[in-house]
């Protein structure tokens, strides 16, 4: 998206030949660089939520492998400890869903920001749309949807963002009595 | 007589990955979609040894559950787990504030969720 794309959304409807195109080319410029750092985070939000998925179908088949087995040296405890594990991969749906609902959320607050831009140089209403776009991370549930968007954000579009969980990280601390 | 568990969640796979995991513990398992849907459920009155809850549900959230929940004199001392994929110290802080027991973090392992049931539910 460029300035002048949205220059001629507003042709014509100018009073202020001096302030008005300044104020919307302003306008369009931060929609442009607040993209710039929105489409790799978005991204890495959905690389992650493939690996995800194809980490919990891997697991399954595994574990599945496990309890199908007739094997004399597979016992009890493998099978129950297997069934646990199956129970664990099974949640990787509850995980992504929430991770696209994220992303489906910034792609609507992205589609209310352009849709302010287009309606002309609605400047508060632009600047309100923008702010809450620079505020997806609030939406984050998950400290790993944390991580890859501050990883995402400081990394140049062409360069791969590291998604993967690193080893041990996957169960941090995960009860905390009171 | 087998012990009664409420468990509360939006999303209809974890709530029953929960309730196989509890049921295959020997538990008696009622469910619920979200805050307001369980206080629906227990408004006869009705006692749960043990309630697992998620954090972010439409509706009414997990945090506003248990302080719900609180209020009732049933639920009192009754132990309540939030089970949420947020892992944040405020959220958790919030939730120790509403009377949470304990906060499990999402994906749970079904042996760790027993062990955890079991230490803070009376004998």
């Amino acid at each position: 998206m460029t300035a002048d794309a949205g220059r001629s959304t507003r042709a014509g409807s100018e009073t202020d030949e001096g302030s008005l195109p300044s104020r919307q080319q302003q306008a369009w410029e931060a929609f442009a660089v607040c993209a710039v750092r929105l489409i790799p985070v978005l991204k890495a939000q959905m690389t992650s939520v493939t690996q995800e998925t194809e980490r919990a179908a891997i697991d399954l088949l595994a574990h599945l492998r496990v309890l199908a087995s007739e094997d004399a040296a597979v016992t009890a405890e493998d099978k129950s400890g297997s069934l646990s594990k199956v129970v664990m991969a099974m949640q990787f749906q509850d995980i992504t869903r929430q991770k696209l609902e994220h992303v489906g959320q910034a792609l609507d607050q992205w589609n209310l920001h352009l849709q302010a831009l287009m309606r002309g140089p609605n400047d508060e209403d632009a600047k309100r749309e923008i702010a809450a776009l620079q505020r997806i991370e609030q939406s984050y549930t998950m400290e790993e949807e944390r991580r890859l968007h501050a990883s995402a954000v400081t990394f140049e579009y062409q360069d791969s963002i590291p998604t993967d969980v690193v080893d041990g990280e996957a169960e941090p601390d995960s009860v905390t009595l009171f | 007589m087998s012990k009664t568990a409420l468990v509360v969640d939006d999303s209809p796979t974890m709530r029953q990955m929960v309730a196989f995991t509890l049921t295959n513990a020997g538990f008696t398992v009622v469910e619920a979609e979200h805050g307001k849907d369980a206080v629906r459920k227990v408004s006869d009155g009705g006692k749960m040894d043990i309630v697992v809850t998620d954090l972010n549900m439409p509706e009414m959230d997990g945090i506003t559950l248990i302080k719900e929940l609180r209020k009732l004199a049933a639920f009192k001392f009754t132990p309540i787990l939030m089970l949420t994929t947020e892992s944040a110290m405020e959220k958790k802080q919030a939730g120790k504030a509403a009377g949470a027991t304990g906060w499990i973090v999402k994906p749970f392992n079904p042996e760790v969720l027993l062990k955890t049931i079991a230490k803070v539910m009376p004998a």
